[in-house]
């Protein structure tokens, strides 16, 4: 037996057996009629349409027999197909080539076959034939008959695939209708020769029409629809999309809808077809409406554009840095501002920045690099401040601080914040400057505290604790080796001054204020004064009975001090002394009981006697402004019954008052008035003012003397009736020296000194001088001094 | 007994004159004048003053000096002193009264009221008897 040969197309023949989509096909009455007709026809036992498939012949159609496929092997259509003219055996039985073939030695013991090839695609994949079991030959027509019936089988293959062809396209097209608007997808055709223009409903829709409304379509309908700013985008790309330069048109634009907003419209399309000399002709696309996703895109830009401009407004850089293992580092991401940093961009950086090392400052590389190994290998905070050099610039300053994370592939990401800082770190040279200098300035005090000797000392009157600064050391002479304590500084007393030292002590625990001015003994004997001043906290505030004060030596002060007092008494004593002498002598002279004198010589002796009364006067008066001056008036406060005071002041002026002729008037009032004062103070100031009213009254005026009570204060007038004090001496009233007119001195008498005196006498008394003027109506002095109540003048020893 | 004898001790002789005569002439008393402590102790014994009026002020041995000096003698251990001084400080008047005198008279004194003041300030003392 013959196999039937592979034909040499065998592979391309399969193909198109497979195209034809005939194999394993339900039997069809297109292709069982035709075999029917060819039964009837060439009156055969057998009539088939074969498929000859890679192993097997398949029967698509077939009359009289049951068997639906046998082997290739086997079969007589394999030989067939090898040619194109029809294949015919005539007695098989005798034909070596098929003698021994089971379908002739078995049933169906085939004698004759003749098969006509069928083309499909150029490829012949399988046979029209026709069998019978008794030997035979086909005459010419017969031939024929099964060659017209071959191409008729070969038609109706073709048509069947050509309705398989459009049952799928319909198919497909429904599907991607369906999936259209399921999807809400506009669609569009473009004739672009001719601007015939088709849209689906969904186009019309997306911009709230329907497409009736938009009727009649052409290619203006969407240019009238697309926003003016996006046509211009759209051209272009449609001429790079013809120009094959994009594979699809793709454009997102805006079109205006029916109720005036714009909505966004993402539109994607090709050509399809093209004419033949090139140019483009039928293009399709579609049109989604994309307005939700592009708002959401354009808050998206809007949120980003924000986030940008908010790290382009922050002073420093905002980043991300990320080193790997080798040694490769990068800036992921960066803000705008590392321009002003670093002086690269964003992009400079973003795959590689190590660079960047190269414009540290040389001094802080090695920092700049600890720190960062040191914050990847403990996943620590980055913190440093390093300076980078760029080119014809001062060095900046950068303080840096980032938090690492450490990433899959063992590299290290930092997420953080870089600013300049050479401003801040400046200023701060600038501090460091200025502190020096203070210290400079602090140590210049310090000594200059040392050329004062006022040194600093903490005590504790309960623990005996003492404290000393150096100066202190200094001021009483001991070294620094020695151990202070309250007991030591005790023993440094001197002894007349240690009692003083002490109440003061213990006035501090009460006032809170120690201020004493006391001597010490120095270890080698030599005396100096110190001023001690300190302050305590109450006692319940402060149990250690703590006491912090400062001490300086005033040695130098008293004895300036001792020096004025002495020259004070010297000069007292030696112009007394010669005064004692004259007035004393003038004094018995004028007595008249030595001796009786002629009128002028009396007149003489009685000037004489009156201006050595006023040197006296002038000395006194002058040592009391001293005092004043110096707070050295020593006072003996006592508490006074005012009346006698008022009464001895006036007796005490009666001469004097009967010198001008004046008459002195004690005028009715409380006579139980006690006041707390010096009394021989307090007569000073009574005639001091009682005589000036003398002096300025005028003879046959009369000064009248009164007290009353004002509120607390007991207040004491003098009344003159003289001519008042003119305007424009009265603010210089209580100054020294402080006379209305010159003129006068001589005629008035006095010092200038009474009205001074007597206002620095009552402030310290806790009293005050005023005075009430009117021009030609006279003058009321008055001064005021505490009131004593009646409970403590009975408890009064006075 | 009245007081009679006072002993004047001071180095000005202007004052020594004026106060001789106001309390001589003028007062009545037996006055012995002395230009210096020295010359008041050498005659003071011999003397025997009911009191002493005494300047503060002297060369050589001044007052408190002489008045220390005149509580040594027998004669003056016990005599009322009285100091004259030109000094008008508080201060130095309270020492003069610590250190014993019964009083102290500033200068310039009133030579016309002189010796009744002593009277009265010999008057007001303890009687020493």
């Amino acid at each position: 037996m013959q196999q039937p040969q592979i034909p040499e197309y065998e592979k391309e023949r399969l193909l198109a057996l497979l195209d034809a989509s005939l194999l394993d096909t339900v039997a069809e009455t297109r292709f069982d009629r035709l075999t029917q007709l060819v039964q009837q026809c060439l009156d055969t036992e057998i009539v088939l349409i074969s498929l000859i498939d890679s192993k097997r012949q398949w029967f698509k159609s077939r009359q009289g027999l049951d068997v639906c496929e046998t082997g290739r092997d086997i079969s007589f259509c394999g030989h067939a197909i090898l040619d194109s003219s029809i294949f015919e055996v005539s007695d098989a039985s005798t034909d070596p080539r098929f003698a021994d073939n089971p379908l002739v030695t078995e049933a169906p013991h085939i004698r004759f076959y003749a098969g006509a090839p069928l083309t499909i695609n150029n490829q012949r994949i399988g046979t029209l034939c026709v069998i019978d079991s008794t030997s035979r030959q086909l005459t010419a027509k017969e031939r024929l008959i099964l060659r017209n019936f071959a191409d008729a089988v070969e038609q109706e293959i073709a048509d069947r695939l050509q309705e398989q062809a459009h049952q799928r396209l319909a198919a497909s097209e429904l599907m991607h209708r369906s999936v259209l608007e399921g999807t809400r997808i506009g669609t569009w055709q473009w004739n672009i020769q001719t601007g015939e223009t088709v849209f689906n409903e969904r186009w019309a829709e997306i911009v709230g029409y329907t497409l009736d409304e938009l009727a009649p379509i052409d290619i203006n309908t969407w240019l009238g629809f697309a926003h003016p700013d996006d046509l211009a985008e759209s051209g272009k790309l449609l001429e790079q999309h013809f120009a094959g330069q994009l594979p699809f048109y793709d454009c997102k634009c805006r079109m205006k809808h029916k109720n005036g907003q714009w909505v966004w419209v993402h539109d994607r399309g090709r050509v399809v077809s093209w004419t033949g000399d090139g140019k483009p002709l039928m293009m399709y696309g579609t049109h989604a409406d994309v307005t939700e996703q592009k708002m959401a895109e354009l808050e998206l830009q809007a949120s980003r554009d924000q986030f940008k401009n908010l790290l382009a407004n922050i002073p420093g850089m905002v980043y991300q840095y990320q080193q790997w293992p080798d040694g490769k580092a990068a800036f992921p991401y960066t803000s705008d501002n590392i321009k002003n940093i670093y002086g690269v961009t964003a992009e400079q950086v973003k795959q590689d920045s190590t660079f960047l090392f190269d414009k540290i400052h040389p001094d802080d590389l090695d920092g700049l690099a600890q720190s960062i190994d040191k914050s990847a290998k403990h996943l620590s905070l980055w913190q440093h401040q390093y300076r980078i050099c760029q080119e014809n610039k001062q060095p900046t300053w950068l303080s840096g601080r980032a938090t690492p994370e450490r990433m899959a592939d063992g590299s290290t990401l930092w997420h953080g914040y870089i600013e300049d800082i050479t401003a801040i770190k400046l200023h701060y040279l600038e501090l460091e400057r200025v502190n020096t200098a203070l210290k400079i300035t602090q140590q210049r005090l310090d000594t200059a505290s040392e050329n004062a000797l006022i040194g600093f000392w903490q005590a504790s009157l309960k623990t005996g604790e003492l404290w000393w600064s150096p100066v202190i050391y200094q001021i009483f002479g001991f070294s620094e080796t020695v151990n202070p304590s309250v007991e030591l500084f005790k023993s440094t007393l001197h002894p007349q001054d240690a009692e003083q030292v002490f109440k003061s002590e213990q006035q501090a625990l009460k006032t809170g204020v120690h201020d004493v001015v006391h001597r010490i003994v120095r270890p080698d004997g030599t005396i100096r004064w110190v001023h001690e001043l300190a302050k305590m906290l109450p006692p319940q505030e402060n149990p250690e009975l703590i006491m912090v004060g400062s001490v300086q030596d005033v040695t130098e002060r008293m004895q300036l001090q001792q020096m004025k007092d002495q020259f004070i008494s010297t000069v007292s004593h030696e112009l007394r002394t010669p005064l004692t002498a004259i007035s004393g002598a003038l004094g018995i002279l004028l007595s008249g009981k030595l001796a009786e004198f002629d009128p002028k010589v009396s007149k003489l002796l009685n000037i004489a006697h009156g201006n050595s009364n006023r040197l006296q006067h002038l000395i006194n008066d002058l040592l009391d402004i001293e005092k004043l001056t110096a707070g050295k008036v020593q006072l003996n406060m006592e508490v006074l019954s005012l009346q006698p005071q008022l009464k001895l002041a006036l007796s005490n002026l009666q001469p004097y008052a009967l010198e001008y002729k004046v008459t002195l008037v004690l005028e009715p009032g409380p006579t139980q008035l006690q006041i707390v004062a010096d009394s021989q103070r307090l007569q000073q100031i009574l005639a001091n003012l009682l005589s000036n009213a003398i002096k300025f009254s005028g003879s046959g005026k009369t000064v009248s003397l009164s007290a009353a009570i004002n509120e607390d204060k007991v207040r004491v007038s003098v009344q003159d009736q003289g001519s008042g004090i003119p305007p424009e001496f009265q603010p210089r009233l209580f100054e020294r020296f402080a006379q209305a007119d010159g003129s006068n001195r001589g005629h008035k008498g006095g010092t200038g000194l009474g009205l001074a005196i007597s206002k620095g006498l009552l402030a310290q008394m806790n009293g005050h001088i005023g005075f009430q003027t009117k021009e030609g109506v006279g003058t009321t002095f008055y001064f005021e001094l505490p009131q004593v109540s009646a409970t403590i003048s009975d408890s009064s020893n006075h | 007994m009245p007081l009679k004898k006072i002993m004047h001790v001071e180095d000005d002789e202007s004052i020594r004159t004026v106060a001789e005569i106001a309390l001589t002439d003028l007062a009545g008393f037996e006055l012995l004048s002395c230009d210096s402590g020295q010359s008041a102790l050498a005659q003071a014994a011999e003397f025997a003053p009911q009191l002493i009026l005494l300047d503060v002020m002297m060369p050589q041995m001044d007052g408190l000096q002489t008045l220390a000096a005149l509580r040594q003698l027998p004669a003056t251990e016990h005599t009322p002193v009285v100091f004259m001084t030109a000094k008008i400080q508080q201060s130095e008047k309270q020492q003069y009264l610590d250190a014993g005198a019964i009083a102290v008279i500033d200068k310039p004194f009133d030579p016309m009221q002189l010796g009744e003041t002593l009277h009265q300030l010999y008057n007001q003392q303890p009687d020493l008897n």
